[in-house]
């Protein structure tokens, strides 16, 4: 079984083959990715039109150089499937728009894939892991921890009440004038920095729900940060170690609380999965493995380029869904809003 | 050749398939939606292709309607023609909507300026207009009220588009003869598959024109200043 995916609903232009072998196992055959980060940095954020007007210049030659890639023609896939959402809706609708021409012509089915279920799916393709398995899915629009029962059925079992995580990393490297996007930007300044020198807050630390608040973190930073402005260097790192400090501390402590929850309502976990964008940042991934291992489970993180966004995890959300009957028609919307708990069978 | 033709740039869902050499349109649908573009038009090219012998091998190019319009709207039928002639083999082209809505004018053999004019909102139009002969008065572009009633000049003017009315209204005070009669809000999809036949593929991109830039500010950094 081969399938195409199509990634556009933030400011990455994707488009991946793979394809599933015998055994059950994924196969990334071709993954292209065309970031738009240059477009973006002098807004210091991602700007919908001009992210939409990217997205549409760019998506037909990246499905014939994923294809090309492939060494595969659209004819010999099974099944071409797309970000339907969520996600910023004018490039949702170039991706999804652009699999139901190509499903139409071909004659291929299509399936409308929910960007957070391919997050969610994408540690099957690597390490070809069985469910159950406890997910924190952590990027620059969703912070969430999951438990991942199946295709289609997720329990949210905890998410952030304010900002994202990746949302707050990015605030934070704007407020320090380091570049965007700022996740990558902080942790290479927290790695020079000393991470107690300010005395941040752990926000919800303890609390007996597995949700997340950031935005009284970003806060207390400001404050600290206004405190001793001008910032030196060495100031810009410190606040920058205080912060990611506090956030992998909050990250361990209520990712513990869910690892409870889920054993108390979904079994034993396979594993613990780390996933999207800030499953990137190396010693929140050692805190995790170290919380993973005192837990008596195995951390799974995919590889770098596919904890952003990609292809390869729609193609693969795709060929989860495809073998189980889970298709769409060619009337699928576009969602800018779209949890993943409404991702099961449609009645 | 035969001609697929696509339109969602205003508010027209539209596809159709038009036989270049016959003259005949074989096959076409058009539906009147505000929003829903990207959720109908696809289901509507299947209805119209269904009647067309070898589906999409019948099909030897994709025309396209690339604006001015509504933003998504142009991305909903520009990324499905681009999509289907990438599937199909088959050249896609840009036809842009004014061109759309003034080649119905044009035909006719009009005596008088021959204008095309589409509301862009917030007191501004969209507007393209020829003289007799084809000679270019006005270019596609987005302009203020005044100025596209300045450019158009004294007239006569036989002028079409949902931005008509407010155009003729203007020019009218200012002494302009104006002929509002055969207006239309949306070009027919015929139209746009009858330019799509003639226009040249290395010319005719099939890329949005949106005549606007993509109105976002470079964001004043909230920083903390720095030594
Ligand atoms: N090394 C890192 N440490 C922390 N955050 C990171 C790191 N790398 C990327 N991020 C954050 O991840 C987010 C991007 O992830 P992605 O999965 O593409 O998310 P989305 O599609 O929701 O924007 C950004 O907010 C970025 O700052």
């Amino acid at each position: 079984m081969r399938v195409l995916g199509l990634e556009t609903t933030c400011d990455e232009t994707a488009a991946a083959v793979v394809s599933l072998s015998d055994d059950g196992r994924g196969h990334i055959r071709s993954d292209e990715i065309l970031s738009q980060i240059a477009e973006h940095a002098a807004y210091g954020g991602v700007v919908p039109e001009i992210a939409a007007r990217a997205h549409v210049e760019v998506i037909d030659r990246l499905v014939e150089r994923a294809m090309d890639n492939a060494g595969l023609a659209l004819s010999e896939l099974d099944g071409i499937a797309a970000a339907a959402g969520p996600g910023l809706i004018g490039g949702v609708i170039v991706g999804l728009t652009t699999a139901k021409a190509l499903a139409l012509v071909t004659g291929k089915p299509l399936i409308a894939v929910n960007h957070l279920e391919a997050h969610a799916l994408t540690a099957r393709l690597t390490d070809g892991i069985a469910f159950p398995y406890l997910l924190l899915l952590a990027s620059g629009g969703h912070t969430q921890l999951v438990a991942v029962r199946g295709v289609g059925d997720y329990v949210r079992l905890g998410a952030t009440i304010d900002d994202a995580i990746g949302e707050a990393f990015d605030k934070v490297a704007k407020l320090l004038g380091l570049p965007y996007p700022g996740g990558p930007e902080v942790e290479r300044e927290a790695l020079k920095g000393d991470p107690e020198r300010f005395a941040l807050p752990r926000p919800l630390l303890g609390r007996p729900a597995p949700d997340f608040s950031l935005s009284g973190l970003k806060t207390a930073l400001r404050i600290e940060a206004e405190r001793i402005a001008p910032l030196s260097e060495r100031d810009v790192s410190d606040l920058c170690a205080g912060f990611q400090a506090a956030v992998v501390d909050t990250v361990v402590d209520r990712t513990r609380v869910a690892l409870r929850a889920f054993r108390e309502t979904a079994g034993h976990p396979t594993a613990l999965v780390a996933a999207g964008g800030v499953a990137a940042n190396q010693t929140l991934r050692r805190a995790l493995e170290r919380l993973a291992r005192e837990s008596g489970l195995r951390l799974v993180a995919p590889p770098l380029r596919l904890c952003g966004d990609n292809g390869a995890m729609i193609a693969w959300a795709g060929i989860e869904r495809l073998r189980l009957g889970l298709v769409d028609d060619l009337s699928a919307p576009a969602r800018a809003r779209w949890p993943l708990e409404e991702t099961g069978p449609r009645p | 050749m035969r001609v697929l033709a696509i339109d969602t740039a205003l508010n027209a869902c539209a596809a159709g398939v038009l036989d270049a050499g016959a003259g005949q349109v074989l096959a076409e649908e058009s539906l009147t939606l505000e929003r829903g573009h990207a959720e109908e038009l696809l289901p509507l090219i299947e209805r119209v292709i269904s009647r067309i012998d070898g589906r999409f091998s019948g099909i030897d190019r994709v025309a396209v309607t690339i604006g001015p319009g509504s933003y998504t709207g142009l991305r909903v039928g520009i990324a499905a023609a681009r999509a289907i002639g990438l599937a199909a083999g088959a050249p896609v082209v840009g036809v842009s909507t004014l061109s759309g809505l003034l080649a119905p004018l044009v035909a006719t053999g009009e005596r008088r300026i021959a204008a095309a004019a589409i509301d862009a909102r917030h007191g501004g139009v969209y507007l393209q207009a020829v003289a007799p002969g084809g000679r270019t008065v006005v270019a596609a572009s987005h302009l203020s009220l005044r100025d596209a009633v300045r450019f158009l000049g004294s007239g006569p003017v036989v002028i079409t588009g949902s931005g008509a009315a407010v155009i003729a209204a203007e020019a009218i005070e200012a002494g302009v003869s104006v002929d509002l009669s055969l207006a239309e809000v949306t070009p027919h999809v015929a139209w746009i598959a009858r330019l799509g036949a003639i226009a040249d593929p290395a010319h005719a991109l099939p890329k949005p024109l949106y005549l606007k830039g993509p109105d976002a500010k470079p964001q004043a950094h909230a920083r903390v200043a720095r030594r």
